[in-house]
């Protein structure tokens, strides 16, 4: 894609690289949400858990500025082809980010509650491993919208595929549990919650790498196959 | 890239084939391939200068006022090359009709505009005429607003109703193409707005082909978009995919603003 | 803030500019007075003599011997004929001429030349005219006649005729020529029944001032329609005409046919004034149209 700054309109080039640079900025901090919220469901620690269930609104309040910042975008300059697609998937983007914050606000919840619990012999090491995955992912993919990088966005797709493997493969180790000691049941189901709630921050990150493929290429690859869409956009067989 | 974007059931009216235009010795137009679809709205876009006026002159051979303006290749209206010599050149303006930038109504009554065109080719009796005329304004959507008043000076009429007045002219002698020429240009946002909703409503009878500085407006009224730039053809396809998702880089440039 | 000697070089320069402007606004407003003084003068000595001798029997009675009554009745009747002959020969030459430069002709070498002879013919002192007509009609002849008069005068007013028609043809814009040709109409067509529509209302004050200039030569009509004491309506014989009579009277050492030579001015000068008047309201409806 051009580089932004070619626009006849300043005005309008500054607002694009204004939305563009608050997607980012949002994105950190949902990013950084996820973070701690992991933290303190792993080190019990109740205080970051409040703090990120209470900073949950800053997410909100930037999806909705933003938001409407495009809306305005949209009635007053009318954008069209690249600019349009901006517009678009920057509306998209932000709705999942805000989804992420979400389930970040959703896994610091269960954090306060299995910070009363007793601690597992493993230190809660699966949810350590599967948050950081998808942290990774989620940090991968906005630094694909900031560069336009669709093979990033791509891998960063496929890699979706390994969260949800590693998901089912706590899921299953969470069942054991349950069926070895049904005390346990009531603690492990917050960390099967946990474990959803990371599994769906994976696929909100996916959301986000199909919006930049649309973004860069124009072209809708939801509910296509990883395979189909290597093929049509990479030209890859 | 000539022939029509992939749709169903769209045949071609038109058929630009190697049309080359020149004003003297300037080359206007150069190797320009298009299908003007049956039945829909083809748009020519474009920054001034670019042919997109001279191409639409070219359907109904207007160039020919002017000496030292001259045309090669082909241009197919259902099978017969209308560049040809041997084309009857009044024959050919009633099947291509064409509207200008500047309303142009003729300075005699309402209803006598209507007649003017009508009278050319045939011999109608009052009652006969009486409903030409009528069913022609009918369909430019004037009809409600000047029934009252047919013998009254076309020129009376204000910019938006005189427009629709040439467009029910031109449509009053039925011809199977329908030229625009930057209709709305002059033209406050409610007329036009007015004159996009006739050409939609249009199309139903009528092959249309506008030629429009406004992209938003090309992309209103549009089933297809031809962009041009310096005499050629960029791109031409889906008014959709023009104007979301444009293929070449000169085409993305000029409808997100960044040409220049 | 200015200090105060830049203060004072405002001031002067502020100083000078109003006074270069009060000097040019009354050297223009005097220049315009002295040209309208003798206007009015001339209207005023015009008016003033010629009202004495305004009655109806100006209308009624024909020039009369030195020291007896009369009127202009004869004079009157021949300036109408002849004028409205020169105008009968002259409108259909001068629009057709003025056409054919206008729609036809335009920028080619044939038009460039004819516009340039009819500027001349423009330009050309009336008496030249006359004397022209006088050689190829009236020496032909062998007498002077009312129809080598209107010749005269058509020929005269002819370069005006081309020359507005072309103008006025010209203003009509061009998408109205492009739009009634789209239709598929003949040329011809185009121009009788669109283009001439839109200019008629020029075209009409350009006759109309045509008409006005020609309604007071004297000098064309000196050499070929003459003048005639006598009530006449024969084309082929001298007619009489208020220049001619005016020119002849006012020479006369009579003071009755002064009074008339008076009268017969203001007659032609409310004849043109009335023909001005009609011509800027058709003109006023001509821009109205454009």
């Amino acid at each position: 894609m051009e580089p932004i700054h070619t626009h006849i309109s300043r005005q309008f080039n500054a607002e694009l690289e204004d939305i563009r640079t608050r997607v980012l900025q949002m994105g950190g901090l949902v990013e950084e949400q996820i973070g701690r919220a992991i933290s303190a469901l792993v080190q019990g620690d109740t205080t970051m858990a409040d703090a990120v269930a209470t900073e949950d609104y800053k997410v909100n309040r930037m999806e909705v500025n933003i938001d409407e910042e495009c809306s305005q975008i949209i009635a007053r300059r009318q954008p069209a082809a690249g600019d349009l697609r901006l517009v678009v998937a920057v509306i998209k983007t932000i709705t999942d980010l805000e989804r992420i914050g979400d389930e970040a606000e959703k896994i610091a919840r269960m954090a306060t509650r299995l910070a009363t619990e007793e601690r597992p012999k493993n230190n809660y090491m699966e949810i350590q491993a599967l948050g950081n995955h998808v942290r990774l992912m989620v940090h991968d993919a906005l630094d694909a919208f900031a560069r336009l990088d669709i093979e990033a966005a791509i891998r960063i797709a496929r890699e979706d595929e390994r969260v949800d493997s590693e998901y089912e493969g706590v899921m299953r180790q969470m069942i054991t549990y349950m069926m070895e000691d049904p005390r346990t049941i009531s603690r492990t189901l917050n960390v099967v919650w946990a474990a959803r709630a990371l599994e769906r921050i994976g696929d909100h990150a996916c959301n986000i790498c199909e919006y930049i493929i649309y973004l860069v290429k124009g072209k809708d690859v939801r509910h296509t196959s990883l395979e189909q869409i290597e093929k049509e956009i990479l030209g890859r067989s | 890239m000539s022939n029509l974007p992939a749709s169903n059931n769209v045949t071609s009216k038109l058929q630009v084939r190697d049309l080359n235009f020149y004003y003297g010795k300037f080359h206007a137009l150069k190797n320009i391939q298009l299908d003007v679809a049956s039945h829909r709205v083809t748009a020519f876009i474009g920054p001034s200068g670019c042919g997109k006026s001279t191409l639409l002159r070219a359907f109904n051979r207007m160039y020919e006022l002017y000496p030292g303006q001259h045309a090669t290749g082909e241009i197919i209206l259902d099978g017969e090359n209308i560049l040809s010599p041997r084309t009857d050149l009044f024959r050919l303006r009633a099947r291509v009709g064409m509207v200008f930038q500047k309303p142009t109504p003729f300075p005699m009554s309402i209803y006598e505009n209507i007649a003017f065109g009508v009278r050319l080719y045939e011999k109608l009796g009052k009652s006969a005429m009486d409903e030409r005329v009528e069913s022609a304004l009918q369909q430019a959507a004037l009809w409600g607003e000047v029934k009252d008043k047919l013998r009254q000076s076309g020129m009376s009429l204000s910019g938006g109703q005189q427009q629709r007045l040439c467009i029910a002219r031109a449509i009053a002698v039925s011809p199977e193409v329908v030229l625009l020429d930057e209709p709305a240009s002059a033209l406050d946002p409610i007329s036009t707005l007015k004159i996009e909703e006739l050409i939609y409503e249009l199309k139903k009878n009528y092959t249309l082909v506008i030629v429009t500085h406004n992209m938003q407006q090309a992309a209103r009224v549009s089933d297809y978009t031809a962009f041009m730039y310096l005499g050629e053809l960029v791109e031409f396809g889906n008014t959709n995919q023009i104007f979301t998702n444009p293929s070449k880089k000169q085409t993305e440039d000029y409808i997100t603003g960044r040409y220049g | 803030m200015p200090s105060s000697t830049d203060r004072k070089a405002m001031d002067w320069r502020y100083f000078r500019r109003r006074a270069v402007n009060i000097v040019n606004l009354s050297g223009s407003v005097f220049a315009t007075l002295f040209g309208l003084i003798w206007l009015f003068w001339i209207l005023w000595t015009t008016f003033s003599a010629g009202i004495a001798a305004f009655d109806m029997s100006l209308f009624q009675q024909d020039t009369p011997a030195p020291g007896s009554e009369g009127g202009l009745a004869n004079a009157i009747i021949g300036s109408l004929i002849m004028v409205g002959l020169a105008t009968v020969i002259g409108t259909p030459i001068g629009i057709l001429a003025g056409t054919y430069l206008a729609e036809y002709g335009k920028k080619t070498r044939v038009a460039g030349f004819i516009r340039f002879i009819n500027d001349i013919l423009l330009s050309a002192p009336s008496i030249i005219i006359g004397l022209f007509v006088y050689e190829i009609v009236v020496l032909q002849v062998g007498h002077f006649s009312a129809l080598a008069g209107a010749l005269a005068l058509a020929v005269i007013m002819l370069p005006v005729i081309i020359r507005t028609t072309e103008e006025m043809l010209r203003l009509v814009p061009n998408p109205l020529r492009e739009a009634a040709l789209a239709l598929g109409a003949p040329r011809w067509k185009m121009i009788s029944l669109v283009a001439y529509r839109a200019a008629m209302s020029g075209i009409l004050t350009g006759i109309l001032l045509s008409v006005a200039r020609i309604a007071g030569e004297t000098a064309p009509l000196l050499f070929t329609a003459l003048n005639n004491q006598f009530w006449s309506t024969d084309l082929t014989q001298p007619m009489a005409n208020l220049p001619v009579v005016i020119f002849q009277f006012a020479m006369s050492p009579y003071e009755s046919w002064h009074a008339l030579a008076w009268a017969g001015s203001l007659l032609i000068t409310l004849s043109v004034l009335a023909l001005s008047i009609l011509a800027r309201v058709f003109l006023r409806k001509a821009r109205m149209e454009h």
